[in-house]
């Protein structure tokens, strides 16, 4: 008799997406789509629970898989959106696909905003250019749920007035009750009436005031930085000014070793961190 | 010998006319040599050299571009100075080189120093470098080469074609893809290396046979009429893969066509870099 | 009262074992490298090895390995595990690699199990071997463990003058060991001698001293001479850094994670370019603090077994056991640039 010893045998590899199809293409800019997925099973897609901030990986089968923040909002919308911006060989993929395509989806992953904590807190939301699509659904959630929180300021900066990815939504964001949109753009066009600034001079030229407020902030490092400072300026603690990490990661899982910020994951203890978390961290986030 | 190098180091970093000078220390087996970096002249008494001075630091003057440094270069390492300086990689004005005078250097591995010479010193015909700002060393009458040159490229010329790739396939199913060879080479500079690039994707990301062996065929054709010949790439390897017979058969190839060998001097281009439409060798 | 074998009866009872299991044992190579391989017989196997090139981590977790593969079929697409892997007996373990191995099981196990690595686990047996001759590189009885450590092996067998002395570790042993022909095991009271790595290194309280260290110029000048080859990494039998991508023969496409390193230089940047940890430096510090710092703090023990394998193997001679001695020596004083 040979000894054969059984492992614990399954199908329950954490890496195998389930599969997907995508409902819908929308164009955002030239560079950025939106895609709208649902999962191919129904009972896994009305399992899939997320929280705004959460992230999951969409794969483009030949190509690989990368990992994208959901830019929906759970249950206020049908299947998963993504933001997606044409930046990579995955991402350059996916831009290829149209409706009816199947891709993969796994997650979702990571830590969220957590909003239940800023109720009856202002907020002040501020991104540039795909940096607003983990800010989106903060947004959509603050304005599904009004009388939870105090006043919305969003400031939504791009390189053009074309790189403004949700433009479609602005209108019922700046129209919802307490609630005030300012945007800006680094060149302007002949259409454009609005604001040519760099997002940090809009913060300091607005002077939102500190008090009762969260400050959450996304997009590309150097806006960071120089906002970062100016929310400081304003008298913003580390604590109130919050963000969410991108990184290199393979796993989500914390596992794959490659999104660690000093000892802290990306994809395990992030990527949502508060800057007072952030300046705690040994390496530059 | 010693003494030149430590005294000409200390002078060119208490001058000022560099800040760093690359040189060789001893490990931290006691017996072998490893690359040191001195930044202050009272540490240049670290400096040694001996016949297991075997590092072409010629690479590290890729990390210190705009930066003022002195080098110690042996003949060998020499002729990828010249390499870099034709492809304008590094600036002469930037690199104060102190040329060492070498008389072979012997086979070392960790902790290991054997009496046998390398192979490659056996056929040397630079025992002083081509180009130097300051020789350490006597001056000797040219070593005349002691071994038969490249004796191992003629072995496997000799070879069938399935025996050839019976030999190569053995070697590069080893290759584990650590690309210490490719990081130790001074001809490898590429903002972004073929095998890294994700688009176009030239080599799939598996570590297996057939990625291995694009990997080193390109490599090598990469290297052709530009490798130095310093055997760093040998060397490195965790698999023993002898990837110097893959860059000695091409450097003879381009020998034969060209009349050209890698870093002889700084002002020639290299063949493979150049279009001259008489150069017609019947290729294609 | 131990029981013992002759070498001539172990290859016996490996040859009945690589009946039912693929047995893995260290082979010499023409070039002169010693690797775990697959052997079809036990006389194939080298006996005589000190250390291989390679850790025997690549048995459970191969530089390459499909996790699925991508089935399309008129129209449809279907995710296709993959395989089971095969039930392996891995003969000559030294125990800092098993130790490497138990190491691994920290990152991979911890919850969501990646159930891969799991599988390769659960279905291989580690037949151990004590040194017997310690390496000038070797350091494990600073990092935990010793040439004859039985822990984190199924069997261990320590080389006698007349065979090998036979310690069952776990039920997975013994059932191995029930595998043995009948008469080949003898009893026996030989002991056998001591030994212990010739380095010894000071681990103790490194943590706390990396915790003070971190902006210290000492990286920089560290990372002067560091290629930033992946070689440290791919020989270490902790190192589990990987990346996951796509690979597409023709159409067949299969998903595939392979061993990276945080040398290489794309580890941390992500598409468009942006890469918050550009530069060597930074690059060869992550290795150390994920050894030394953040893999201790998130799993409580240093990701180091001392097998020496990098110390050997580093073209440049960046030497671990000297950065140690060196963190301890920079002291709790953060030096300036």
């Amino acid at each position: 008799m040979f000894i054969i010893w059984e492992g614990k045998v399954d199908s329950s590899n954490p890496f195998i997406p389930h599969l997907a199809t995508i409902q819908s293409v929308t164009d955002l800019t030239s560079d950025v789509k939106l895609f709208r997925i649902e999962l191919n099973d129904p009972a896994v897609q009305e399992n899939f629970d997320y929280k705004p901030g959460q992230f999951a990986f969409v794969s483009a089968f030949g190509i690989g898989e990368s990992p994208f923040c959901i830019t929906s909002v759970a249950h206020l919308s049908e299947g998963l959106e993504f933001a997606i911006r044409r930046v990579g060989t995955v991402t350059n993929s996916l831009h290829e696909l149209e409706e009816g395509a199947i891709v993969g989806v796994r997650g979702p992953y990571g830590n969220n905003f957590p909003l239940k904590d800023y109720e009856g807190k202002n907020i002040f939301i501020i991104g540039g250019g795909i940096g607003m699509a983990p800010l989106r659904p903060v947004i959509n959630f603050i304005l599904g749920h009004r009388d939870s929180y105090g006043d919305l300021l969003v400031i939504n900066g791009a390189r053009t007035p074309q790189d403004l990815v949700f433009a479609p939504e602005f209108d019922t964001w700046s129209q919802s009750p307490n609630a005030k949109l300012e945007l800006t753009v680094d060149r302007g066009d002949e259409n454009w009436t609005g604001r040519v600034d760099l997002v940090p001079n809009v913060v300091k030229e607005i002077k939102p005031s500190p008090e009762n407020t969260i400050a959450i902030t996304c997009g590309p490092p150097i806006m960071i930085r120089f906002t970062l400072a100016a929310l400081k300026e304003l008298g913003f603690a580390p604590r109130q000014i919050v963000t969410t990490l991108e990184g290199n990661m393979k796993c989500g899982l914390g596992k794959c070793a490659r999104c660690n910020v000093g000892d802290k994951y990306i994809c395990k203890d992030g990527p949502v961190f508060n800057f007072e978390q952030i300046s705690s961290l040994f390496e530059e986030a | 010998m010693e003494k030149q190098i430590r005294d000409k180091a200390k002078e060119l970093l208490s001058s000022q006319a560099v800040d760093c000078v690359i040189g060789y220390g001893r490990a931290t087996d006691g017996v072998t040599s490893r690359p040191l970096f001195v930044y202050e002249p009272e540490k240049a008494d670290e400096l040694i050299f001996d016949k297991t001075c075997t590092h072409n630091l010629t690479k590290y003057l890729l990390n210190r571009k705009g930066k003022k440094t002195g080098i110690v270069v042996k003949g060998c390492d020499s002729r990828a100075i010249n390499v870099l300086l034709n492809e304008e990689q590094i600036k002469r004005e930037e690199v104060s080189i102190i040329g060492v005078v070498c008389e072979g250097i012997v086979e070392v591995s960790w902790n290991q120093v054997s009496e046998i010479l390398q192979t490659r010193c056996r056929y040397c015909h630079q025992h002083a470098p081509l180009v130097y700002d300051f020789l350490a060393g006597e001056p000797i009458k040219e070593l005349l080469p002691t071994g038969e040159e490249h004796p191992a490229v003629t072995e496997i010329e000799a070879k069938s074609l399935e025996e050839r790739e019976a030999f190569w396939s053995e070697h590069f199913d080893r290759c584990c893809r650590c690309y210490a060879c490719r990081q130790v080479c001074p001809g490898c500079y590429c903002t972004e290396c073929f095998v890294d690039s994700l688009d176009p994707l030239w080599v799939g990301i598996r570590i297996a046979p057939a990625e291995n062996q694009i990997w080193h065929s390109i490599r090598a054709f990469h290297l052709a009429g530009r490798c130095a010949g310093c055997n760093e790439c040998e060397r490195v390897c965790p698999m023993n893969i002898p990837l110097r017979l893959l860059n000695r058969k091409l450097a003879n190839t381009v020998e034969e066509l060209f009349n050209f060998q890698a870093g002889l001097n700084a002002e020639e281009m290299q063949p493979l870099g150049t279009f001259i439409k008489e150069e017609n060798v019947g290729i294609g | 009262m131990t029981q013992i074998i002759s070498k001539s009866d172990l290859i016996t009872w490996l040859n009945k074992l690589a009946e039912s299991h693929v047995l893995i044992g260290p082979v010499n190579d023409n070039a002169g490298v010693t690797l775990f391989r697959k052997v079809s017989q036990a006389e194939e196997i080298a006996f005589d090895f000190t250390n291989t090139t390679l850790s025997p981590k690549e048995w459970f977790f191969p530089p390459t390995e499909t996790l699925f593969t991508v089935e399309r079929k008129d129209g449809q697409v279907e995710l296709v595990p993959a395989e089971d892997v095969e039930a392996k007996v891995i003969f000559g373990m030294r125990p800092c690699d098993a130790r490497g191995i138990a190491l691994l099981d920290k990152p991979f196990l911890n919850e969501p199990a990646d159930t891969l690595y799991q599988q390769h686990r659960d279905k291989t047996a580690l037949i151990g071997l004590s040194c017997r001759e310690v390496l000038p590189e070797c350091f494990c009885t600073s990092m935990g463990t010793a040439p004859d450590d039985s822990s984190n092996m199924d069997i261990l067998l320590t080389e006698v003058a007349d065979g090998y002395i036979i310690q069952v570790v776990t039920e997975k042993g013994a059932a191995l060991l029930a595998e043995c022909p009948e008469g080949l095991l003898k009893q026996s009271e030989v002991t056998p001698p001591a030994l212990s790595s010739a380095a010894t290194v000071p681990i103790e309280g490194i943590t706390e001293i990396m915790a003070e260290n971190f902006d210290n110029v000492y990286w920089e000048r560290l990372a002067d001479r560091c290629l930033h080859c992946n070689l440290c990494a791919y020989v270490c039998p902790t190192c589990y850094c990987f990346d996951v991508r796509d690979y597409n023969d023709k159409g067949k496409v299969e998903r595939v994670r392979t061993w990276e390193s945080c040398q290489s230089s794309g580890f941390t940047r992500i598409a468009g370019g942006y890469d918050r940890r550009a530069g060597k430096a930074p690059h060869l510090r992550q290795r150390f603090y994920h050894k030394l710092f953040y893999f201790p703090a998130e799993f409580g023990s240093v990701a180091c077994v001392g097998c020496g394998r990098c110390v050997k193997a580093c073209p440049v001679n960046v030497d671990i056991r000297e950065v140690i001695m060196d963190v301890h020596n920079l002291g709790g004083q953060s030096g300036q640039q």
